[in-house]
């Protein structure tokens, strides 16, 4: 069966519709067959409508993606609690130890992500990869640090990189590669990712599982759970009504 | 037995997007310094790469390389985003073992 290939994070201009449209047809041309764009809270259900339109015509799937930037645990569950429902996807950029901890062990989080470039700063550890395995959260990797990068700097993120992958793969947790691409210059194939995934010692395939099987079940799980009819993972309500027998 | 001594090699269809053209030597020595900025000279020059050809108006190049080298080479591409301070994004259209093969895939996606 063919691979389908999923970008969980394009920065789309959505106040640049013509803008957005051509990293969209972008994404079409690259092969993606699902992309999410990261959504401001505040977007009003008129713009996702008009951008889910506007994919439908060019041929590829949307899925809603929201990115929280929490500096305390409960800023982090008021925003889960206001938002879970509302957008497809919940990325959690973790910028302190207890963020990140509450992050990997909350079910509603989907993708966790490391954005300092200070190794202590950086807290996916094995205790961090073992609550996020046991609630399906998903490392996420964005590629465009690492094309804007060069020198020394590329290098410390290229071996961060390395040791998170190394202790996702020990714990089963997830990796999920995104492009972060806010232009069209930023964009590229799966399978391009998929090989830039090399660089930190992923092998070729798992790279391919990390822009296709990962995001994608993610977002199919998460459009499950936000069906009117979901009561728990595996029951459904199939019936409503008097003659329920 | 007998051990397989000649070298396998790999073509690469190349699709170069930039607002700018760039003159042949320009393209190859970009693509060399990413592979070794990457991989160092030693690994750089298990690469052994060639660009076979390069046409700078339509912006597509065919490059030839070690197939053991292969994922390096591609790395080496996908992390291009300058030449010459102009925006740039290389993409593979197609790998192929002859040259041959790559051409008619090539053709064969260009019908599709």
């Amino acid at each position: 069966m063919k691979r389908k290939f999923v970008d969980l994070n394009l920065q789309l201009p959505i106040h640049d519709l013509d803008k957005t449209r051509k990293m969209l047809e972008k994404a079409h041309e690259l092969g993606y067959d699902l992309v999410a764009a990261n959504l401001s809270p505040d977007t009003d259900d008129g713009t996702i409508t008009y951008i889910k339109k506007l994919c439908a015509s060019i041929g590829i799937d949307f899925a809603t993606r929201v990115e929280l930037i929490p500096k305390t645990r409960h800023e982090l569950l008021g925003h889960l609690r206001r938002l879970r429902r509302k957008f497809e996807v919940v990325s959690v950029t973790c910028v302190s130890k207890v963020v990140a901890r509450q992050a990997a062990k909350d079910r509603r989080v989907d993708l966790l992500f490391f954005p300092r470039l200070d190794s202590r700063k950086r807290f996916f550890d094995s205790q961090e990869a073992e609550l996020a395995s046991n609630a399906l959260a998903s490392l996420e990797i964005r590629i465009k640090p690492l094309l804007l990068s060069n020198g020394v700097q590329r290098t410390r993120l290229l071996s961060y990189l390395r040791k998170e992958a190394v202790v996702a793969l020990n714990y089963g947790v997830p990796i999920v590669i995104s492009s972060e691409a806010s232009e069209t210059w930023h964009m590229r194939k799966p399978r391009e990712l998929a090989v830039l995934a090399t660089l930190f010692d992923l092998d070729f395939p798992t790279g391919l599982d990390a822009v296709s099987k990962f995001p994608l079940s993610t977002v199919k799980r998460n459009r499950e759970k936000l069906k009117s009819n979901f009561i728990a993972p595996g029951i459904r309500l199939v019936k409503r009504g008097k003659n329920c027998h | 037995m007998s051990l397989r001594t000649k070298p396998r090699h790999r073509y690469l269809a190349l699709k170069i997007e930039s607002n700018k053209t760039f003159d042949k030597r320009t393209l190859l020595n970009k693509i060399w310094n990413s592979l070794t900025r990457l991989y160092g000279e030693y690994g750089a020059s298990k690469a052994n790469l060639v660009l076979i050809d390069y046409k700078p108006e339509e912006g597509f190049a065919i490059l030839r390389c070690n197939n053991n080298g292969i994922l390096m080479v591609r790395a080496a591409i996908a992390i291009i985003t300058q030449i010459m301070e102009a925006q740039v994004a290389i993409h593979v259209l197609a790998i192929s073992g002859t040259i041959k093969a790559l051409r008619r895939k090539l053709s064969q996606t260009q019908n599709v």
